[in-house]
């Protein structure tokens, strides 16, 4: 065998496992219901804050932990604890992606992703902010 | 109805919508020209003349259209949407270049300057390949120019977005009311610059950026050039300085955003692997490949293929990239993609295009690209750099699958998220690639071309190595390093400095104008070392010692990260080697700065060591942002922003408080009062009152009560409520500690047991002012910094030589 050819095959040896490992590593966009059959794994879920109901954030008891109420898009609502302050702004978020997992009754949320509405233009999409919870990614 | 509108600047948006006009047409007439031109090698033809002048006129046209935008700018002409958009009244000048290029029809326009200026020099020094090289720049002109040509087709199609859009024409503003006011000029105001690009990264990041990316087009143009003429070797000649220079600033422009977002954002970092930075890192890596290769195939004419590839793949990438960060489809993947302005399909046409026009050339072409018949020897220094370029594939083929995920969701309908750690995704594949390309850079230079004794290359690489292993233990050990992926890690960047130290030194003989390579390989195996040290070692010392038990809240046992710090104003706190203290915050304009001030104890007292101004931006566009301040120090940085604060500044809300009993107790003197703030001590208590401080009048008897006040820090406080009675009257006069959100009150005094009945009253929040913090600390984060400047310098002295053969 040509060195080229094992070259070659090494070479799409470890794009495959580029590939493999992409899709293994990435998760799924999914609901919360979905999240609790599954307690532990970790999921996308999309929804919106909700307004009404009570969010607890007291820094001088503990600065890390936030607690709110979110509806996902099938209108379910669940309790969420995310390890981390309270991102600035978050009662005006229009949009939330959460990254995390169902534990103990509650999801579990490592990451925040939010979406404010623009102050300008009413009705025309803000940016996206970002909010990761403490020590999530060691 | 038609309304005349009043002060509007109609001849500017006329001025760059015709130049934009001429700037597509005169780039078609260059392209087709250029095309014709070139089928004859003459030096001089008709058809070159023709394409020269239609290219000059586009070079001229496209300087009109950003000077007009510039000038617009410049005087404030909110009727056009652009300027409108991008800047106001308020903004001070020395930010008109960032308004100029925030949005998408200005960063269209800096691509095209560029382009444009690198396109005169060409045409100047290109020689015999100016007619097919400039044909293919005036194409992607065209293409570029279309991008912001802003015609209706019909009311679907659209061709670009132009930055000359009146206001009132645009589909947002049609039919508001106050566009039938015929003077709306008068009290229109723009909406600004975000202030979030307020800052001078915003004026150099994106020139140096785009400066990259238009630098790509050159070896695209050569290498497109060479299949059409058939001239598959004599291109490169001319394209490898090109390369390197693009190399260079395509670099120097991904790092300046990591120290952009290093500096100015509080993700903590100067890297994320997030979709925008991957894709204009990917054909960054390309592109070293691509040079690489150039390389080889100038010395043995071989890897031919691989050279079209690469520099083809380049170019398609960073229209790729362009792709996904201007047509919204990363959408809920990414912070700072550019919002959607309906051209996707456009950049999709613009990227096929080329792309189909480089595949089609290179199978037409395949049967009569040479191809080197021998295999290279394993001991050759053209197989390693060759396997080096291979790896520099895996490893842009691998991020850029990742960052395509939201395209495989579009193309394939799957319903895949991004990773959930993606800096631990990425890491997985880019550190071992990362330690198999050091050894490479190391080992490959003693390398001979064609075959090497390899006794000699062990020889060269002994002192190296030897070097590089003491290092590591030494830093291993220094620095606390047990996992052994980080000390190998360790070892092998270590081992790509060292062995092209050594190789500049004893091989060339510490010659300078041969040194380019070994130079920009020191640099590049800094820019690991310090991205290795920094990162790995990164230490979070902001825990929290506010003294407020946060185990005893129990239950959630998944909290136990204390990464953030809560300091109430004035307290000082222990945080690693420092105490801290919040001072107080300011306000000016949209940006809330805290003061933190690092102090050091002696054995009496603190010292000031140095304050930090972490800040809040209360962003009109995108909310609150924190944005960190960063103490640097030659050895580690430390990194600290706000994560939780009152951005009101206004005090004055906090005031009208009621003070409210919280108890009350009979004392002798001696006795011990507890408050929330302070424990209270009952001195005793006499009969001197003086009479003119308290308004006591004749007749009266007045008996104080002599407290001391002990707060949290030990500091004391001494205050007097009075007893007074007059005509048999009680009248006390209450002391109060403001200080201390605390007010006492002498309720009866009781002679005969030598007590005084004391009530205490207290705000009912005592409320005191509070930040929460995050700071780390990055370690040799500056041989990263260093390291670029080394490539650079490398680079430079690379092209130098390149340019004198």
């Amino acid at each position: 065998m040509k060195k080229t050819h094992i070259l070659a095959i090494i070479v799409i040896a470890i794009a495959i496992g580029a590939i493999l490992s992409t899709v293994s590593d990435s998760s799924t966009y999914s609901n919360f219901s979905e999240a609790m059959e599954n307690p532990g794994k970790e999921y996308h879920v999309v929804g919106q804050l909700n307004k009404e109901a009570e969010m607890t954030y007291d820094p001088e008891l503990d600065a890390n932990l936030f607690a709110f109420h979110m509806i996902d898009n099938n209108g379910e609502e669940q309790l969420v604890h995310f390890a981390g302050s309270k991102p600035q702004d978050f009662e005006r978020s229009e949009q939330i992606v959460l990254v995390g997992k169902y534990e103990n009754d509650t999801f579990q949320a490592s990451k925040i992703l939010m979406k404010c509405p623009s102050k300008y233009n009413e009705g025309q999409p803000g940016e996206m902010q970002e909010f990761t919870a403490e020590g999530a990614n060691t | 109805m038609e309304i005349n509108y009043i002060g509007e600047h109609l001849w500017a948006g006329q001025l760059g919508q015709l130049s934009i006009i001429i700037a597509f047409v005169s780039a078609l007439v260059a392209a087709v020209g250029y095309a014709f031109a070139s089928k004859n090698d003459a030096a001089f033809n008709e058809w070159k003349l023709l394409s020269r002048s239609a290219f000059s006129l586009h070079i001229i046209s496209v300087f009109g259209i950003i000077g007009t935008l510039l000038y617009m700018l410049y005087n404030g002409m909110f009727e056009y949407h652009y300027v409108w958009q991008h800047s106001n009244s308020e903004m001070p000048m020395r930010y008109i270049l960032s308004s100029f290029w925030e949005g998408q029809e200005g960063s269209f326009l800096l691509w095209l300057f560029w382009h444009a200026v690198l396109g005169a020099i060409l045409l100047m020094t290109a020689k015999k390949w100016e007619a097919p090289v400039m044909a293919v720049f005036a194409l992607v002109q065209m293409f570029l120019v279309s991008m912001v040509l802003g015609i209706n087709l019909n009311d679907i199609i659209r061709i670009g977005s132009s930055p000359f859009l009146l206001l009132r024409d645009h589909p947002d503003f049609a039919n508001l009311p106050f566009l039938q006011n015929a003077a709306y000029l008068d009290r229109l105001d723009g909406r600004g610059l975000n202030p979030l690009l307020q800052n001078y990264w915003m004026t150099i990041h994106p020139p140096t950026l785009f400066l990259g990316f238009a630098s790509t087009l050159v070896p695209f143009a050569f290498a497109i050039a060479g299949l059409w003429k058939k001239k598959y070797t004599e291109w490169m000649k001319p394209a490898l300085p090109w390369t390197y220079f693009g190399v260079m600033i395509l670099g120097t422009g991904i790092l300046m955003g990591g120290a952009w977002a290093y500096e100015a954002l509080s993700f903590g970092g100067f890297w994320a692997w997030d979709p925008v930075e991957n894709s204009s890192l990917v054909p960054w890596i390309t592109l070293v490949g691509a040079a690489h290769v150039m390389v080889i195939q100038k010395n043995r004419g071989q890897s031919l293929i691989m050279t079209f590839v690469l520099t083809v793949s380049t170019f398609i990438l960073i229209l790729y990239s362009t792709f996904l960060t201007r047509s919204g489809i990363l959408g809920d993947t990414s912070v700072h993609a550019f919002t959607d302005l309906g051209m996707s399909g456009q950049l999709l046409v613009y990227l096929l295009a080329f792309l189909f026009l480089a595949i089609i050339l290179l199978i037409l072409r395949w049967k009569e690209i040479p191809k080197s018949k021998d295999e290279d020897s394993l001991y050759s220094r053209e197989f390693w750099m060759f396997i080096g370029a291979l790896v520099l594939v895996i490893s842009s083929f691998q991020i850029m699958f990742t960052t395509s995920i939201p395209v495989w969701n579009k193309l394939l309908g799957t319903n895949l998220a991004p990773p959930l750690d993606p800096i631990a995704h990425y890491n997985s594949f880019q550190i071992p690639l990362a330690i198999i390309l050091s050894i490479l850079i190391a080992v490959t230079q003693y390398f001979k071309y064609k075959k090497t004794d390899p006794q000699q290359i062990t020889k060269g690489l002994t002192i190296p190595f030897i070097v590089s292993l003491v290092g590591t233990a030494a830093i291993g050990y220094a620095m606390h390093y047990t996992n052994i992926m980080y000390l190998v890690m360790l070892f092998t960047s270590l081992f790509l400095i060292t062995a092209n130290l050594n190789y500049w030194i004893s091989v060339l003989k510490g010659k300078v104008k041969v040194a380019g390579a070994s130079v920009a390989h020191i640099g590049f195996g800094m820019i690991l070392l310090g991205a290795f040290l920094s990162t790995s070692k990164t230490q979070i010392i902001s825990m929290n010692t506010s003294g407020t038990d946060v185990e005893s809240l129990g239950s959630e046992g998944d909290f136990s990260n204390r990464d953030n710090i809560l300091m109430m104003k004035g307290d000082t706190l222990r945080m690693a080697d420092y105490f801290v203290t919040y001072v107080g915050k300011k306000k000016e304009g949209v940006n809330v700065f805290y003061q933190v001030d690092y102090l050091t104890k002696s054995e009496s007292s603190y010292n000031l060591e140095f304050s930090l101004h972490p800040r809040v931006q209360t962003n009109p566009r995108m909310g609150n942002i924190a944005e960190p301040d960063t103490k640097h120090f030659l050895h580690k940085d430390i990194y600290s922003f706000v994560t939780y604060a009152e951005v009101e500044t206004d005090e004055a809300k906090k005031e009208p408080e009621e003070y409210k009993n919280t108890s009350t107790k009979q004392v002798s003197p001696g006795d011990t009062l507890f408050a929330g703030t302070a424990i209270v001590i009952f001195n005793s208590f006499d009969r001197e009152v003086k009479a003119e401080e308290f308004g006591i009048q004749e007749g009266d008897i007045a008996v104080a009560a002599n407290l001391t006040a002990i707060d949290i820090s030990g500091k004391r406080y001494d205050v007097r409520p009075i007893y007074v009675i007059r005509d048999r009257m009680a009248l006390p006069i209450p002391g109060e500690l403001n200080e201390l959100g605390l007010r006492f009150v002498v309720n009866k005094v009781i002679p005969e047991q030598g007590q005084v009945e004391i009530a205490v009253y207290e705000k009912p929040d005592n409320y005191r002012e509070f930040i929460v913090m995050k700071a780390m600390i990055f370690p040799w984060i500056n041989i990263l910094w260093a390291g670029c400047l080394v490539m650079i310098i490398g680079t430079v002295m690379a092209i130098r030589r390149r340019l004198k053969s």
